[in-house]
């Protein structure tokens, strides 16, 4: 088969819609692949998901509208992402005086993104956690070794003292997203309390990922089927960043 | 609908007052003296001059001439009066058509009527028509000798001032056409009325007449109409919750921002920022409910995913006030968003809802789907109002997802019950009767 053909394939459908439609009534469209992975957390594949996946991986969507729908996705990511914090319990009085059993979430966060790509999903980030301190990482290829190279860090100084969401929207091999972590890890920051978040993620990643990391998590809104001969996910999106800043 | 339960908002079956007469008899000063007397909102004269028959070219050189006979049954156009009627008495809106005394025609744009507690008929027919006639609460009929309705008639400053003819035509009109067709159709209105008025508005005792019946009319509505939601209560107690209710998953993070949201101690800033992130989720939610068709897509790297798109437009309704708290989450999912609006309130000594105000996108019932929002829902009482509104403007049920902080079992109870086809997105579930706390909290007053 050749590549053109392979392609033009699309992956298996599914229907997709509530629980109360019966399947005739949901329409069918590519959902997740499933990962047998305790750390990684996929985004419930509800339709309003597959639509906005939909509008970003489009070719022909334009940039005001890819921002937008990245946008509202990075926040449903973040969202989740935030669920995996430790919480203590916090009863309060409401205000027409009653009791109510809260909730409140203990431990610092920060954010660090993986320049540039992963700074797109900062706003997503800012707008569940108003002052987050947020740190950068820049990581390129090495032009003579072909490996991943770190350029350029700065970070929180008390970063070993927090948890950290680890920003990058697209998960394909992984490599500058183990370079990051090995970034992190050397301050002092925990496995444990590191969350990777990213919006497309590839099962080769994942893999790659619970071998080095295992008590690592990752948030992902959708793992793709995999890994192209140049390492673009299939079917992914295309370059975010480019998409994201100067396409 | 399943056809389960149905319950019809207290301002559906309207009470229609016909009031008839000959030209001059003072029906629109009488009516006019009705609505000031009842002291109610939501009383609407409508005038059977809207229902003239569009004139044909022949009648039109007529009636420029002021040969046309406009006092005769024929002039009006009674099918389309009965279908507006009927359509009123269902609850539904309608079309009021605006007929032009200059040019003796319809013009292009009508005038809507919805939801009147009381709509008075005022027109020389308005007793004229069997049809007509089946759909009245109370027919009057305004007597007056006519020696006045003829000095009425020739203060030409009336007719002049309010529909634009000249003088000529005014004493031409009344001696060719008036005067014949009193004795031929109008005055034989007299035997179906079941009162006369002499002398209109001098007539103190027939007003308080008609003005009592007509309250008696709207109390024996109102018990009607709360004894129909108490039946609805009951039932909610024994059954479970219908499976279109979706209630948001309970994340340690929703629990959290729960937290903060209901303390009594978190100053508005937070309070402001952590509904608005809940309003967020809330509407995400809701929009999974909505209709999505298969779509096929290219990927800039040229492989093809099989994904999914809204199948056409969503609005929104926003129920007053509560429901603009979730107006800043509604944006930043659908930043143009179509937005109606619509206010309910309870009469604070009846409990009966009245619809204060609305305001829905024109095609509103071609839309795929319509987001109704509410911040807090306890009785369901305005919730299943919004829902009539929205029926009664073409919306199908099937099309409306209602998303809400906060709902007791009780409300959601009665809205899927009256409502089948209607999707709820409910933030939390709540105690039954909660005050609406999270609008003051919001809005700071």
């Amino acid at each position: 088969m050749s590549a053109q053909q392979d392609r033009l394939e699309v992956a298996p459908t599914r229907p997709v819609g509530p629980d109360y439609r019966s399947p005739s009534q949901k329409p069918a469209a590519t959902v997740s692949t499933d990962v047998d992975c305790e750390t990684v957390t996929i985004l419930p594949q509800t339709p309003q998901l597959i639509a906005l996946l939909s509008i970003i991986r489009d070719k022909n969507t334009d940039r005001g509208d890819f921002i937008f729908y990245s946008n509202r996705i990075i926040r449903l990511l973040v969202e989740e992402g935030l669920n995996h914090l430790p919480t203590v319990a916090r009863p309060v009085t409401t205000p027409v005086g009653r009791p109510y059993d809260g909730l409140a979430f203990e431990g610092k966060i920060c954010g660090v993104s993986i320049m540039r790509a992963g700074e797109a999903m900062e706003q997503g980030l800012r707008d569940c956690c108003r002052s987050v301190r947020i740190g950068k990482i820049l990581i390129q290829r090495d032009e003579e070794t072909a490996m991943p190279k770190l350029f350029y860090d700065k970070l929180p100084e008390d970063i070993a003292d927090r948890w950290v969401l680890l920003l990058d929207p697209m998960f394909a091999t992984g490599g500058s997203a183990i370079m990051a972590v090995e970034v992190l890890k050397s301050r002092g920051v925990k496995e444990e309390r590191i969350l990777f978040i990213n919006l497309i993620a590839s099962p080769e990643g994942i893999k790659n990922f619970a071998t080095k990391f295992p008590r690592l998590r990752v948030v992902t809104a959708f793992v793709d089927q995999g890994l192209d001969e140049k390492n673009y996910i299939i079917p992914g999106l295309g370059d975010f960043g480019d998409r994201y800043y100067t396409m | 609908m399943n056809g389960s339960s149905t319950l019809r908002p207290p301002w559906a079956d309207v009470s229609i007052i016909g009031i008839a007469g000959s030209s001059g008899s003072g029906k629109s000063t009488l009516s006019h003296a009705i609505v000031s007397k009842l002291n109610l909102p939501w009383v609407v004269i409508l005038s059977m001059d809207s229902f003239y028959k569009t004139l044909s070219p022949e009648s039109h050189r007529k009636a420029f001439l002021n040969e046309y006979d406009f006092d005769a049954p024929d002039a009006i156009d009674f099918d389309v009066l009965v279908e507006r009627l009927r359509d009123l008495k269902a609850g539904k809106r309608a079309e009021i058509p605006v007929y032009s005394f200059e040019k003796h025609a319809r013009v292009d744009k009508t005038t809507t009527i919805y939801s009147p507690h009381v709509l008075v008929l005022e027109g020389i027919f308005a007793l004229y028509d069997p049809k007509v006639m089946d759909l009245l609460d109370m027919k009057i009929f305004c007597e007056a000798d006519a020696d006045t309705c003829l000095s009425r008639r020739t203060q030409v400053l009336r007719d002049v001032r309010d529909r634009g003819r000249d003088i000529d035509g005014i004493i031409k009109q009344w001696f060719s056409f008036v005067k014949p067709n009193f004795e031929k159709y109008v005055d034989p209105q007299r035997k179906v009325a079941d009162i006369i008025v002499p002398r209109g508005v001098e007539n103190q005792v027939a007003m308080s007449m008609v003005v009592q019946f007509i309250q008696q009319k709207l109390l024996e509505k109102s018990s009607r109409h709360r004894a129909a939601l108490t039946e609805l209560e009951i039932a909610a107690e024994s059954e479970p919750l219908s499976d279109r209710v979706v209630i948001l998953p309970q994340t340690s993070q929703l629990h959290g921002m729960n937290t903060i949201i209901r303390n009594i101690d978190t100053d508005s800033e937070d309070f402001i920022f952590y509904f608005d992130r809940f309003a967020t989720l809330l509407v995400e939610q809701a929009l999974n409910n909505i209709p999505f068709a298969p779509v096929q897509i290219t990927t800039p790297q040229g492989y093809q995913y099989a994904g999914l798109r809204a199948r056409g437009q969503v609005s929104a309704v926003i129920l007053l006030r509560g429901g603009a708290a979730l107006e800043a989450g509604l944006r930043r999912v659908i930043p143009d968003c179509q937005t109606g609006r619509v206010l309910i309130q309870s009469n604070v000594r009846t409990g009966e809802p009245e619809l204060h105000y609305l305001v829905l996108p024109r095609d509103i019932d071609a839309h795929e789907a319509v987001l109704l929002l509410d911040a807090q829902m306890s009785s369901g009482g305005s919730a299943l109002m919004a829902v009539q509104v929205l029926a009664d403007h073409g919306v199908r049920p099937e099309r409306i997802v209602l998303a809400t902080y906060s709902a007791g079992r009780i409300g959601l109870h009665r809205l899927t019950t009256v409502f089948p086809g209607i999707a709820v997105v409910v933030g939390n579930l709540e105690r039954d009767v909660e005050e609406r706390w999270v609008e003051r909290r919001y809005f700071r007053c």
